[in-house]
């Protein structure tokens, strides 16, 4: 008698429960309505649901996936100094020429500009005065453009509110923006192409802050207790955390609130402070947790609170979450400042912005810096604000997000202003990038948009779904037809095949496209196949006179061989396919590739223990096949 | 229940016969690509800009043309898309980032209409997808070839790769001489059908390498007829299965993956033909070739 596989059906049972705890999410947000969303969205546990469920492509929910390429050409034409017809020539000739070859814009002009015999050094003077110094330079700039372009991309796609954006630079000097669900185009379109808008607002102080705060908790309480209460997430609230957060919300300087100590925020805390009940005092700094940023966003917006805001002044969020140390909690936080309106100065003025390390004796010795230049304009007014602001911080704003609020030390009266307090050089970079990101428009195209409205969305899952679903009753009515039990056993190995690919998209935040739908499809027909092998094989092992168990082993064996040497084919090819396809390819390839795998543990494994399950007593004597 | 029990059909015999087959069928959609002047490409690989529209009523295709026409559009063609109150509108290259949809608009104003897909490719990138996916292409047969050769030896490996030529060529001229398009998604099915196709042939190479080291005394056309003969249930019923729903996908799938679907239909019915009468007895003959050429 066979031993009990008791361990297959261990193994079995642990996969089973993986693919439910990993479907389960996607299950659950599903069933939620808009409004349960949006109540789960202002309560902040939206984000943690929509980061396990499957998501899906442009092409089932709607979107806009776009290619920009930053404008080369303009660039180095609006860096070039003494433009002439000959410079205007070479340049289009190599802008032409660029187009259909796939040599890099800059090797060509270098060849163009030697061939017409045109001095590049005439041009651009202050970049070199070798043609291959001014060439690496120009290279500089380009890239530049790029990671600027980047940044203000980013910036304002995260203002749009699409969940998961996917934002990439690609092959040098283009960027890839995908929004799904986003339903305007134009908009998203305007929005990318605009050019970025930098400027510097004063940081009111941390007292006016407070009573605005103060005020807007009055006028909310006065007009009735907010629409949308977060659900008090009550369970992970230790006891003595009400006390440590009312000592943390609001408290003294800077020093008292160490420990916000949990994040959970009771309806007791609400009730009493309804908008400052959200807020916590870090430092200098007033922080809301990642997840209340939209029911704060909810609240600022409603009526009472505009009218308890004075004129004067605006309420600005960080332009990203981090983890604050201070308030031992491990959970992201994004600053919330409250600035003058009216911007001190903007960001046209600029005229150079450096990441360096700080120089020695400075303040800032062997620190990251940002170094500032600014045209004589900009010098007159940076004089007067920072001489009447010192000792306050002023913040960095890039289209409406604040990137940094350094404090003022003194009047810096030509211009040239280091910036410290950056963690990192990345971090001083990335600041850097922003400050030159006002100045300078460098154009960028769009060269490539896919577009796709949510209701040919919608008409796709269904139609998607509904072909999905006819073909595998098929399958599975053919597969009982014609192997009677044994076909069942296959059916079952077919339909945990499915949940199993949906399982590992959903662990591996991989995306559904209609691509994907139909891998998912084909998979149902290939995996049939290994199925079929085997059973072929044990009725020709049942021919030959071999016992039932015989004749199981001996299939299993021999088809195994077959099947995976037939997959590893199939494999590859997705795997190609993976590699050179873009957006809906590679979700074709993915449920293909996870599909074969599947396959290969529910087709050979899980069928084999069925068998094995169901032959154990030695008096079976037939074999439903 | 069964479907063939102990047959014993001789596929090697009538190799011959499906050579002049498969050579026709090659040779005629090789000529439709020369006419043609090789494949039709979609925006995808040529660039321009196509646009799904759905109107609010049903309307003739000559009616959006002559608006279009007029509102400045240059040679737009325009096609029905399943209901008949869709239709699909290409534009050559040029207009990718422009403001195109509010031209689209002007031009149709007084007709109520969604955009429902709208996908622009630049000129540039349609040559670089083209390069991509030619480069996919070989990439996948240079490592099918590879991990051929390694489990079987080279001849079996040109038999599968012949196979899968023969394959992707057969589909490229029923997709030349129907006068479809090849978009990104074609060349998807293309390489799907490569991976079947040899799906296929493996299950056959594999049952003759068993046969081979069974009988070794047999003679090797013989040998292989009968491991076909052998698979062919199985082949059968797998093509049957992968059919019904590649089918259903083109049947219900929706219009944009209709042709995907297509190309596997006939992908998976030219790759079941060939991996009986093209991979095996190619294979077989090379063999025989090589053992009488060293026993010389």
């Amino acid at each position: 008698m066979l031993p009990l596989p008791s361990l297959r059906l261990a193994i079995i049972g642990l996969v089973f429960t993986w693919v439910i705890y990993a479907i389960l999410p996607t299950l659950q947000y599903r069933a939620l309505s808009e409004e349960d969303k949006d109540a789960r969205r202002t309560a902040g546990s939206l984000e943690a649901l929509e980061h396990r469920i499957i998501s899906l492509g442009l092409d089932l929910q709607g979107g806009i996936h776009l290619v920009l390429e930053v404008d080369i050409p303009s660039l180095v034409r609006t860096l070039a100094k003494n433009k002439d017809a000959l410079f205007d020539d070479v340049l289009n000739q190599t802008a032409a020429e660029a187009l259909d070859s796939d040599s890099d814009f800059f090797t060509i002009f270098s060849a163009r500009a030697e061939e017409n015999s045109l001095r590049l050094i005439r041009h651009f003077s202050e970049f070199g005065s070798r043609t291959p110094d001014i060439i690496a330079a120009l290279r500089l700039e380009a890239d530049d453009a790029v990671d600027r372009a980047l940044e203000i991309i980013r910036n304002r796609v995260d203002q749009f509110g699409v969940s998961e954006p996917t934002i990439q630079k690609a092959g040098g000097k283009r960027i890839i923006v995908e929004l799904a669900g986003v339903q305007d185009p134009a908009q998203a379109r305007s929005l990318i192409q605009n050019t970025a808008l930098l400027e510097f607002n004063i940081l009111q102080d941390l007292g006016v802050g407070r009573d605005v705060m103060l005020k807007i908790d009055e006028a909310l309480r006065a007009a009735g207790s907010p629409p949308e209460q977060p659900a008090a997430d009550d369970t992970e609230t230790p006891a003595d955390t009400l006390e440590d957060a009312l000592a943390a919300i609001l408290g003294g300087g800077g020093d008292a609130p160490a420990a916000v100590g949990g994040l959970a925020i009771s309806q007791e805390v609400l009730g009493e402070r309804p908008f400052t009940g959200y807020i916590f005092n870090v430092g200098n700094d007033f922080v809301v947790a990642s997840r209340h940023r939209h029911a704060v966003d909810a609240l600022l917006e409603r009526p009472e609170s505009k009218v308890a805001v004075p004129t004067d002044g605006v309420f600005m969020w960080s332009n990203r979450s981090e983890v604050l140390p201070a308030t031992g909690v491990d959970d992201e936080f994004y600053t919330l400042y409250y600035l003058n309106r009216e911007p001190s100065l903007t960001g046209g003025v600029i005229t150079e912005a450096k990441a360096n390390i700080g120089s020695l004796g400075s303040n800032a010795a062997n620190q990251p810096v940002v170094n500032l230049s600014m045209n004589s304009e900009g010098e007159r007014t940076w004089a007067r604000v920072t001489g009447a602001n010192v000792g306050r911080r002023v913040a960095i704003v890039l289209d409406k997000r604040v990137h940094m609020a350094p404090e003022i030390r003194g009047k810096i009266p030509g211009g040239q202003t280091e910036i410290s307090g950056m963690k990192d050089m990345d971090e001083a970079k990335l600041i850097a990038i922003v400050l030159r990101a006002g100045s300078l428009p460098a154009p960028v195209d769009i060269i490539e948009e896919r577009a796709v409205g949510p209701s040919l969305g919608q008409d796709s899952i269904s139609s998607g779904f509904r072909a999905a679903l006819y073909g595998g009753l098929l399958v599975i009515a053919f597969m009982i037809f014609y192997y009677k039990g044994s076909g069942l056993v296959a059916t079952l190995a077919l339909t945990f095949n499915i949940l199993v690919v949906l399982a590992a998209l959903a662990s591996l935040r991989a995306t559904l496209t209609l691509p994907g739908i139909a891998g998912l499809i084909l998979t149902v027909g290939m995996a049939v196949d290994a199925n079929v092998l085997i059973f072929e094989r044990i009725r020709e092992e049942l021919d030959k006179g071999k016992s039932i168990r015989a004749a199981i082993d001996s299939g299993y064996a021999r088809a195994t061989v077959t099947i995976i040497d037939a997959n590893v084919t199939t494999i590859l090819a997705a795997l190609v396919l993976f590699q050179f396809g873009t957006g809906p390819i590679k979700g074709f390839a993915v449920t293909l590739f996870w599909g074969i795998l599947a396959s290969m543990f529910t087709a050979i494994f899980m069928t084999r223990t069925i068998f094995m399950v169901r032959t154990r007593n030695p008096k079976v004597k037939t074999l439903s096949i | 229940m069964r479907l063939l029990t102990n047959v014993n059909i001789d596929f090697l015999g009538k190799r011959k016969l499906a050579a002049y087959l498969s050579l026709t069928l090659i040779a005629v959609g090789l000529l439709s690509l020369i006419i043609r002047g090789g494949p039709k490409l979609g925006i995808d690989f040529t660039g321009g800009t196509l646009a799904q529209l759905q109107f609010e009523t049903p309307l003739e295709t000559g009616q959006v043309r002559q608006l279009l026409l007029e509102g400045g559009f240059d040679r737009p063609i325009i096609q029905r898309f399943g209901a008949d109150n869709e239709v699909l509108v290409r534009l050559a290259a040029g207009d990718v980032g422009e403001d195109f949809r509010e031209r689209l608009q002007t031009a149709l104003a007084g007709l109520t209409f969604e955009v429902r897909r709208l996908e622009s490719v630049g000129p540039k990138i349609g040559g670089e997808l083209r390069g991509k996916a030619l480069q996919a292409i070989l990439f996948a047969l240079l490592g099918i070839l590879i991990y051929i050769s390694l489990r079987f030896d080279r001849y079996y490996a040109v038999g599968a790769v012949v196979a899968l030529a023969h394959d992707v060529l057969i589909t490229l001229g029923v997709f030349s001489l129907l006068d479809l398009e090849i978009d990104l998604a074609i060349v998807a099915a293309f390489l799907t059908i490569v991976g079947y196709s040899l799906n296929d042939t493996i299950v056959v190479f594999d049952r003759i390498r068993e046969n081979v080291k069974l009988h070794r005394k047999d003679d090797f056309f013989f040998t292989v007829n009968r491991s076909v003969n052998q698979t062919l249930s199985r082949t059968i019923i797998t093509s049957l299965t992968t059919l019904m729903v590649v089918l259903m996908l083109y049947l219900m799938g929706g219009e944009v993956i209709k042709y995907f679907a297509f190309a596997l239909i006939v992908g998976v019915l030219v790759g079941t033909y060939s991996s009986i009468y093209v991979a095996s007895p190619l294979m077989a003959m090379l063999e025989v070739r090589a053992q009488a050429r060293s026993s010389a």
